[in-house]
């Protein structure tokens, strides 16, 4: 049996914890409402001048800046999180205005040494801020920044990699791909995209990489940033290549180009003994090519087993113009399959209330 | 002859009073277990959200909202007999913000209208249709339905009734995109609830299975056009203990198991599951009342049995505060909820029994699945037990009056301390209640909850656990909701 003593001892602890939990909780409450409403106090001030700084002509900023740059630590502390937001939601004149300011303030400089901080949480919002101040020279330090021990911090330096817009970082971007601190693709993708054509040439070497995830990004960015230069890699990677992630991606970044060396190659990838996956996207980039050469696969694809590869086809057939139209109503007269007839019916009865669900991508792996 | 059976019972009083003392001890023991089970699942949630929280400010949201590479998401909403309330929750929903998503409505047979009302709202035009089986449906779908001629994307299909799990696998089954959204057609979403339960699936696209989503109680929140715009805690008594209980078990305490890699639960009312990963487990189980949390015990099962392991797969808990859900308002509603909730358990299982302890399925198998018996099926029996036989064992003299009423005191300090722990938390990370007044009312609800509420809850999950054992029929009934909107209040079942 638990002694008495001991039961009598354990509840007074109890009983001091409770009390000391009560008090935490309202005082974490009573500081956070305190510091709120001090920090509202200070930054109001300043902040009329903030919104006049973004509103004013160029000529008379200067004197706000100036006025702005001397505000002492605290009131800059209380009012750097408005500016932060602001400058992410401003372009023009008044995001040059905020990246002045925070020049003036010496913030780039201070980011730069924190990306090198021991704390993961302010190397973060290090980049964040170099990223969104599109700091240039910060480049190296960012792609050094890719291989960050912290998950989060290396994404938040893809993401400024791709803001700043420095064509140097792509292959860093795209070695971030490899290896055990992996960036997450999607970042990877985002910020290659955003770098536009000057990035073509270095983003489709990375077609060449032994790793499929570096191909897949590399075709989705060709794809997306409407890299026709570079089609004819893309249609070897669906043809060739042994992934079929990366040929999904060839198909589909095949249809967003939209140029006829595409035709061929999604025509064979929509053949029966594709995978289903490629099969789909293949069938829909044949209904973004809008090549009425299309029509007589796509047709024969009504009938298929597969209700999601029967259903893209009948949604492609819709976007290849008059042609492809025809054969939907034919198929919906029941002059093939019966499961061909059920999918025209539906693709067309979705076309006539206006509701066409043709982007379908249920099949898309992540 | 007198003296031989004054000594026979002074012997079986003796055993009688070694086994009671001996049970007592047992009880005080699992009550301590229990407690600190749930102490250290929020220290392990408070590191979680911490970690979250320092890297919120650099988290990526706005990219995702802009960027055409976040994964298209398909909401689904099941609806039973929500006619009141089900237009609102569409227009709520359409206003996410998310790049590209569609929402799946399925009408599960409802005979109040509820297609009517979507129909006019959103004048939809039925159409032809074909529904692929990649998980097996119940109900047949009679009709699609499409607004006429703009890009609103929402799909109506209406089905023979057959219960939530099924209007979910045909919401699956219609779903065009590669990620799934679960949500109850009462819930409330914040704007940011998509991309912030999306958020893992970009960051970690090859590993993350499924996440899940706070869900908070709604009662006493002000809420308008379908969003809750100040959070507020209830002024009922029952209202403020489901606050605390809520945070302690659901907040906490699923970022807890999402920490170690041990998360079972993630709430019908608002998760995201790979399409694909779902498909391949067969959909939602028609037949298990708690189909959401049985989902993710499938997957677990399901990846360990592909030879994945703790590393190679995640199924995550989100912290921040993002769903809304009307808790129940009277003590007959909570029972129903509370029984329904523990048959839902006891079949999952008992179902996956072969699981529990089983090396194969890792820290599921070894940790999770045990502590979910021993700590929340187990708990209701020993609980009662302990009301019956702690009393007994102070009138046979097994236990002091001085010894019980101390000991307690000490259980109750104990649990105020668990539930004073996640309301410390939520305080300092997410301060989710303005009001001070809001805080007085969760130390009420702290207060409150062992005395009474706990044991009612006991009796009722008690006799949901009686019910899966006896396999009695699956009986919803209903379940009257207040609402939020100016409508007032509105009736609907609580089977979706």
């Amino acid at each position: 049996m638990i002694p008495l003593n001991f039961v009598t001892q354990v509840l007074l602890c109890l009983l001091a914890v409770v009390f000391v939990l009560s008090l935490l909780i309202t005082g974490i409450r009573g500081v956070r409402t305190f510091r709120q409403s001090r920090r509202r106090r200070i930054a109001a001030p300043v902040r009329s001048l903030l919104l006049e700084l973004l509103c004013t002509q160029e000529h008379e900023q200067s004197e706000l800046l100036d006025h702005i740059t001397r505000i002492d630590k605290q009131t800059w502390d209380a009012l750097e999180p408005t500016v932060a937001a602001m400058l992410g939601k401003v372009s023009g004149k008044s995001r040059e205005a905020l990246v002045l300011l925070y020049e003036r303030r010496g913030s780039p400089a201070h980011a730069v040494a924190d990306l090198r901080s021991r704390n993961a949480a302010r190397r973060g919002r290090a980049a964040q801020v170099l990223g969104l101040l599109h700091h240039r020279s910060a480049v190296p330090s960012l792609c050094r920044l890719l291989d960050d021990p912290d998950r989060e911090v290396r994404s938040a330096a893809a993401r400024a990699l791709g803001r700043i817009g420095d064509s140097v970082a792509v292959p860093h971007l795209l070695r971030s791909l490899h290896g055990a601190r992996t960036v997450a693709p999607m970042a990877v993708t985002a910020a290659l995209a955003s770098f536009g054509p000057a990035a073509w040439s270095g983003v489709a070497a990375g077609l060449r990489d032994p790793a499929p995830l570096v191909r897949a990004v590399a075709i989705e960015v060709l794809g997306v940033t409407g890299a026709i230069a570079h089609t004819l890699e893309i249609v070897r990677a669906l043809r060739e290549d042994p992934d079929t992630e990366v040929q999904i991606r060839a198909a589909r970044a095949l249809g967003r180009l939209g140029m006829p060396d595409g035709l061929k190659p999604l025509l064979a990838a929509v053949r029966p003994g594709q995978p289903v996956a490629l099969r789909i996207v293949a069938a829909g980039a044949l209904g973004s090519l809008g090549a009425a050469t299309a029509t007589p696969p796509l047709r024969e694809m009504l009938d298929d087993a597969d209700p999601h590869v029967a259903g893209t086809a009948a949604r492609a057939l819709l976007r290849l113009g008059p042609a492809g139209q025809a054969a939907l109503r034919d198929a919906a007269d029941e002059r093939l399959g019966v499961r061909a007839t059920a999918q025209a019916r539906a693709a067309l009865a979705e076309a006539a209330a206006g509701g066409l669900r043709h982007d379908v991508v249920v099949e898309v792996t992540l | 002859m007198i003296a031989a059976q004054v000594e026979l019972w002074e012997g079986v009083q003796g055993t009688l009073h070694g086994l009671i003392s001996l049970c007592d001890t047992a009880i005080i023991l699992y009550f301590l277990a229990i407690n600190t089970g749930h102490l250290v699942l929020n220290l392990l949630a408070l590191t979680e959200i911490v970690t979250r929280l320092r890297r919120a400010s650099f988290a990526g949201y706005e990219d995702a909202v802009e960027g055409p590479f976040t994964p298209p998401i398909s909401v689904i909403m099941p609806a039973y007999n929500e006619a009141a309330g089900i237009t609102e929750a569409v227009r709520a929903m359409l206003l996410l913000h998310y790049p590209a998503f569609e929402i799946i409505v399925v009408d599960d047979g409802s005979t109040d209208g509820t297609l009517d009302a979507l129909t006019e709202a959103f004048n939809l035009a039925e159409v032809d249709h074909v529904v692929p089986e990649d998980v097996p449906m119940r109900g047949k779908v009679t009709s699609l339905h499409l607004p006429r001629g703009g890009p609103v994307p929402v799909v109506v299909a209406r089905k023979d009734n057959g219960g939530k799990a099924d209007a979910l696998n045909v919401g699956i089954n219609l779903a065009r995109y590669p990620l799934v959204c679960m949500v109850d057609a009462d819930s409330l979403l914040d704007s940011q609830a998509l991309l912030t339960v999306a958020k893992p699936f970009s960051g970690d696209p090859l590993r993350v299975v499924a996440t899940g989503g706070v869900v908070g109680v709604a009662n006493g929140c002000t809420v308008e056009a379908g969003r809750v715009v100040e959070a507020r805690v209830p002024t009922d008594v029952l209202g403020r203990v489901q606050v605390v209980e809520y945070l302690r078990g659901f907040f906490l305490g699923r970022t807890g198991w999402s920490r170690v890699g041990g998360l079972l639960i993630i709430a019908g009312a608002f998760g995201l599951f790979r399409r694909d990963a779902v498909v391949a487990v067969g959909g939602m189980d028609p037949d298990c009342i708690g189909e959401d949390a049985e989902l993710v015990v499938r997957l677990h099962r399901h990846l360990r049995e592909q030879g994945r392991r703790h590393r190679d797969y995640r199924i995550v808990f989100v912290t921040e505060p993002i769903s809304w859900s009307e808790a129940p308002s009277t003590f007959r509603v909570l029972a129903r909820q509370r029984r329904r909730w523990q048959r839902g358990l006891t079949e999952i299982l008992l179902k996956h029994r072969r699981m529990i302890g089983n090396p194969r399925y890792g820290r599921i198998g070894l940790v999770a699945l045990p502590f979910y018996v021993v700590f929340e099926l187990a708990a209701p029996l020993v609980e009662l037990a302990g009301l019956v036989l702690v009393p007994l064992g102070v009138l046979l003299g097994a236990v002091h009056t001085d010894f019980l009423w101390r000991f307690m005191l000490a259980a109750y300090a104990y649990a105020m301390v668990v539930s004073l722990v996640s309301m410390a938390v939520e305080e300092y990370a997410y301060h989710r209640f303005s009001r001070w007044r809001d805080v007085w009312g969760a130390f009420v609800g702290v207060a409150v909850e062992n005395l009474g509420y706990r044991q009612c809850t006991a009796w009722w999950r008690l006799r949901g656990m009686w019910d899966a054992f006896h396999r009695t029929p699956q009986v919803w009934g209903a379940m009257t909701r207040s609402g939020f909107g100016p409508q007032g209040a509105r009736d609907g079942e609580d089977q979706l």
